[in-house]
């Protein structure tokens, strides 16, 4: 049937046998694309240099590979290869060689993810003479974060945005915040239309009510699916997590989120020195860079050491509670089994695991 | 003729239920919704490693039972300037209200309930000022100033015992420690005073204008 060149294509399914003429375009070895991969091909996901060169590629995509690498490819390899220039100047050439070609964090093996990490601290030491302390902590075994909010206890202090901009090392310049709090009429339900995210008087004002929105860490994350990079993804505790260097700018997560959960650095982020955070996690509040995507991480680098997030810390009026959804006697899941809770825009099947619940 | 219109029949059906079983998505569907994936991973829940013991820190506390849920709060009486009160408390209230000696308390203005609701020895005791007292006369132990409380406010009291109200101590791994009523709230004052917020986002107002 397939052995005759035919100008359609049919499916074979009557016809199970072993055939080794069977795929559809009539030849009988690889390069249709339908043939499915044979085992040892897909054993091992590919991961740094090899994610970038070995790949087939046309001479386009080369090229642009090639151009793109090259700028910083010439620097490093004429600094590393200079008599003059010094031994930091060649180490700091070598670290920005390798973070070029590393791979995404995603499929890094855990040795990977830790040389990247020890790559940035030394880099970070090399430029400013500071050690930091950043973490490659994997997801936990048995940990499911969620996140309750008590909109009858906020009072719009805003504690929780200003903890959140120091702990998360979030550009100053732009005012960056992952956290709005909006104040909202008493009596007109959710709506943002009307709400103030950004008001200046004293709070609690009379006939107002507070809710907080950040990133809901969806179990479900539209952002994820959207990104053309595979640069956002959600980790097994459930935090949706984005590989800074990874990341292509192209806000396509920002359009996908409803939420209005991720920000963008339009400009290269600034934090006073005295001010930096040194406490970091890889995928949490490491300095990011100019173009590309940030969001909460419900504070990967504290969460994943057993603390709460800095937001949650800092609520004074314990309206924000955090913890470990599997954990049948954590304190989430009490308030989600015994409390009325409900959560934005459940219709959109986006599983947000941030609650809202009154007293 | 009619059999391979009975086979083409045949083929749809089958292309029809692989469809309908089979789905486009990789594996992250698994779950219809986060409750059961709740329900599904937190069956076989075996602990964490990580523990919020380190992030308490110095803060001394004592173990509280109530109802099926145990957790820590912060001890009190260690936290109170002049404890033990009968230090300067020797003599029974109405012989000490004179106006010589040293005046103390003379600060604490009460504003909790009204007058007819609440007094000082609502909650203080009279006759013993080292321990608190419940409506009925019994001893509470300032420790466990919360059963003082909870007498009126039952319903914070049942949110507070599963955490739906207040603050965790430390972080969120176990062991829970929680703060108790009076570290939040002035007993003699309990409510929350209005004030501005933290920051003001100027950017926020030039983008928008």
């Amino acid at each position: 049937m397939s052995s005759s060149k035919k100008k359609w294509f049919s499916l074979n399914l009557s016809n199970k046998s072993q055939n080794t003429t069977s795929c559809g375009c009539g030849k009988s070895s690889g390069g249709c694309g339908s043939h499915s991969p044979t085992p040892n091909e897909t054993d091992q996901p590919k991961d740094g240099f090899d994610q970038v060169f070995d790949v087939k590629m046309s001479r386009r995509t080369a090229f642009k590979q090639l151009a793109a690498s090259l700028a910083i490819g010439a620097g490093a390899v004429s600094t590393s290869c200079s008599v003059i220039a010094g031994d930091e100047s060649k180490e700091k050439a070598q670290i920005d060689w390798e973070e070029q070609f590393k791979g995404n964090y995603k499929l890094m093996s855990d040795e990977e993810k830790q040389a990247t990490v020890d790559r940035l601290v030394r880099s970070y030491q090399l430029r400013t003479g500071k050690t930091l302390n950043m973490s490659a902590k994997n997801a936990e075994k048995d940990v499911l974060f969620g996140y309750a909010f008590n909109i009858s206890k906020c009072q719009g202090y805003m504690d929780c945005v200003s903890a959140c901009v120091e702990e998360n090392n979030q550009d100053r310049n732009s005012q960056m915040q992952y956290i709005r709090i909006h104040e909202m009429k008493d009596g007109k339900g959710f709506n943002f239309n009307e709400a103030d995210d950004n008001y200046y008087h004293e709070v609690p004002a009379e006939g107002h009510f507070y809710m907080g929105t950040q990133c809901f860490h969806c179990d479900n994350p539209p952002c994820v699916e959207v990104c053309p990079v595979q640069a956002t993804w959600r980790e097994d505790d459930g935090l949706v997590v984005v590989d800074y260097d990874w990341c292509v700018g192209c806000r396509y997560c920002m359009a996908a989120c409803p939420y209005d959960g991720r920000r963008f650095n339009w400009s290269k982020p600034e934090v006073p020195e005295e001010e930096v955070n040194k406490n970091q996690h890889y995928l949490g509040n490491r300095m990011r860079k100019k173009g590309v995507m940030e969001k909460c991480t419900f504070c990967v680098q504290r969460s994943r050491a057993g603390k709460n997030p800095a937001c949650v810390e800092a609520c004074p009026t314990g309206a924000r509670i955090f913890g470990n959804l599997l954990d049948p006697n954590s304190t989430i899941r009490w308030v989600l089994e015994n409390k009325k809770v409900f959560r934005l825009k459940e219709d959109l099947g986006t599983e947000p695991k941030f609650w809202y619940f009154m007293d | 003729m009619k059999h391979s219109y009975k086979i083409i029949y045949y083929l749809l059906s089958v292309v029809f239920l692989m469809l309908l079983f089979s789905s486009c998505k990789h594996h992250e569907g698994e779950y219809h919704n986060v409750n059961d994936k709740i329900e599904a991973e937190g069956k076989h829940y075996q602990g964490v490693s990580v523990s919020s013991e380190a992030y308490i820190g110095d803060i001394k506390t004592i173990e509280v039972t109530e109802g099926e849920h145990t957790f820590l709060i912060p001890e009190r009486k260690t936290q109170i300037k002049s404890y033990a009160c009968t230090e300067c408390h020797s003599k029974p209230l109405d012989k000490m209200q004179n106006k010589e000696g040293k005046k103390a308390h003379w600060d604490i203005a009460l504003h909790h309930a009204n007058d007819n609701a609440m007094n000082c020895v609502t909650c203080h005791n009279g006759s013993n000022m080292d321990d608190l007292k419940s409506i009925t006369g019994n001893v509470i132990d300032f420790n466990k100033s919360y059963q003082l409380c909870s007498q009126c406010h039952n319903k914070q009291f049942e949110d507070w015992k599963g955490g739906a109200h207040g603050k965790r101590i430390g972080g969120w791994a176990p062991p829970r420690a929680s703060m108790t009523c009076v570290n939040c709230h002035n007993p003699h004052k309990p409510h929350f005073d209005s004030r501005w917020p933290a920051r003001y986002n100027t950017q926020k107002v030039k983008e928008r204008e």
